[in-house]
């Protein structure tokens, strides 16, 4: 039986939860909530904690050095290092309009770096 | 382009201004005019390129420059006129206002209304007293913000942060994936400043050590930060000797608190409240000064973008109706009085003749409170915190509830469930 604690981030309330998780990997009690949401946000954060993956990218012939992006869907918690390696590689050239896919299929997950801003020069 | 028949005028094309511009114009206003002073219209939004903004307004998590562009895109169909790199160097009681820019020169307008927009400011090193040496690598967390996420320069490579606002947070996970080792984030307070999903997100996600009581004591390095001294604070937040270690690190980032921009209102004879910051207003965001209106974090730092815009609508509401209309006729004057464990009240004054959307901040954390305004409003919090303000929404409707023509009304807030 291993513990694993969780904070909810759904109020300010912010309750410190403790997941109790038998052998096989399975949650059999969780404690510390204070209403059903927290309970359904801390059993989704434990089982795949994602995150949305902001940065920036280099340009190319631009009058700005750095343009923002960011992944279309979140990922997954434990890629987010790894993804932000490869976007060092990436550089943009203007025109370039906001949602536009900037790098399809990011480390093969399906999910797109998109255009959070307008570079047209 | 035309000076002299200005109807609202707008400070700022943040998220403050560039919302009380669009909503001047959707309510009649002819002529608005934005005087921004930077080279495109935006203010922060572009150099804060995480998500977490739009959540309420726009039902959708966006980015900084997302949620900015969202605004731009609308001020160019409504035809908004917008004056960028142009400097506001004055405004009069009489709403005379004075902006230079390289273009036009000096500019002079009398708006029939204007709508303060311009912000806030960081608090910095000199506001905080940190004895030691003056090296180089000691930055705002948003000034790091700006070198990181627009400018393309990354800081140092090894950094402590001073505050747990939300921005130093933020500041702490970006530099983390851009490879910058973040060793420490000192909080004098006992919980963190900044929103309980930006402490999990950003320091837990990247393991990054948070001292809560404690603070930086002494600052060292000649030409360039070499290390800080941190110590454990007691109750009365004065360093307890004994608890002192070193950080070797080779920049400090401050993220201790925001401050409205109160310069240009100071100006205008504009009245201001000490608790929240900025301008005195009422429910309609007009100032002492007929005519003058604020909104967003000018009048008061709010947790939320989203907020800010909300509010600065109703800014540039009043002041579209203002311009066309001239000035109010005003009935009643109640004023906002903090109780019990309130730090701030926004508006301080109200009529008692229209709806109020008020913004209360605590001073400190409780569990199970109500929350009361005079006795027209009464309800229970699970939590109340400082980092989280809390909006309430009257309708005139219920305000017509006040029993008699009382002239001052007590916001608390009481233990209670």
């Amino acid at each position: 039986m291993i513990e694993e604690k969780i904070i909810c981030i759904g109020c300010p309330l912010g309750c410190e939860t403790t997941l109790k998780i038998d052998d096989q990997g399975e949650v059999v009690k969780i404690t510390g909530y204070k209403c059903k949401e927290g309970r359904q946000y801390v059993l989704e954060e434990h089982r795949s904690p994602v995150r949305v993956l902001t940065a920036t990218v280099l340009t190319q012939n631009s009058a700005r050095p750095l343009f923002p992006v960011r992944t279309s869907r979140p990922l997954l918690k434990t890629q987010l290092r790894e993804a932000a390696k490869v976007l060092t590689k990436v550089k943009v050239k203007p025109p370039i309009r906001v949602g536009q896919i900037i790098l399809p299929n990011l480390m093969n997950t399906g999910i797109d770096v998109i255009a959070t801003d307008d570079l047209l020069n | 382009m035309k000076f002299s028949d200005v109807d609202v005028a707008v400070i700022g094309s943040g998220p403050a201004g560039m919302a009380a511009a669009i909503k001047a114009k959707e309510e009649g206003a002819e002529h608005v005019l934005i005087l921004e002073r930077q080279e495109q219209l935006g203010g922060l939004l572009h150099q804060c390129v995480h998500n977490g903004f739009g959540l309420l307004y726009f039902g959708q998590d966006l980015t900084g420059p997302e949620y900015a562009c969202r605004f731009v895109e609308k001020i160019r169909d409504l035809g908004i006129e917008v004056l960028l790199e142009t400097m506001v160097t004055q405004i009069s009681f009489d709403r005379k206002l004075t902006a230079v820019n390289s273009r036009e020169g000096p500019i002079h307008t009398q708006p029939k209304s204007i709508v303060l927009a311009m912000g806030c400011r960081e608090r910095s090193r000199g506001q905080l007293s940190i004895p030691g040496t003056r090296p180089a690598g000691i930055f705002t967390a948003g000034t790091a913000q700006r070198l990181v996420n627009v400018e393309g320069f990354i800081p140092g490579k090894k950094v402590v942060i001073l505050g747990s606002g939300d921005i130093g947070m933020i500041m702490a996970r970006r530099l983390s994936l851009e490879g910058v080792e973040v060793k420490a984030v000192i909080e004098i307070l006992p919980y963190v400043g900044g929103l309980i999903r930006n402490e999990v997100q950003c320091l837990h996600d990247f393991d990054i050590p948070l001292y809560l009581e404690y603070t930086v004591t002494q600052i060292h390095g000649e030409q360039r930060v070499e290390a800080v001294t941190i110590a454990r604070v007691d109750k009365n937040k004065r360093p307890v000797d004994g608890t002192e270690q070193n950080i070797e690190c080779d920049t400090l980032l401050l993220s201790v608190g925001l401050i409205p921009e109160n310069e240009l209102s100071r100006m205008a004879g504009v009245a201001l409240d000490p608790l929240a910051g900025g301008p005195v207003v009422d429910e309609r965001r007009e100032t002492n000064v007929p005519g003058i209106f604020a909104g967003g974090n000018v009048v008061h730092v709010h947790d939320l973008v989203d907020d800010v815009s909300w509010e600065a609508e109703i800014a540039g509401a009043w002041a579209a109706q203002f311009s066309q209309k001239g000035a109010f006729e005003k009935k009643g004057k109640i004023v906002l009085r903090p109780g019990r464990n309130i730090r701030s009240i926004v508006p301080q004054t109200i009529s008692g003749q229209s709806d109020v959307t008020f913004y209360i901040r605590v001073k400190e954390m409780e569990e199970k409170v109500r929350l009361r305004i005079g006795d027209i409003y009464d309800r229970a919090f699970r939590v109340a915190k400082p980092s989280e303000m809390i909006k309430v929404d009257l309708l005139q409707k219920e305000l017509n509830l006040l029993k008699g023509n009382p002239s001052e009304l007590v916001v608390e807030c009481q233990k209670g469930e």
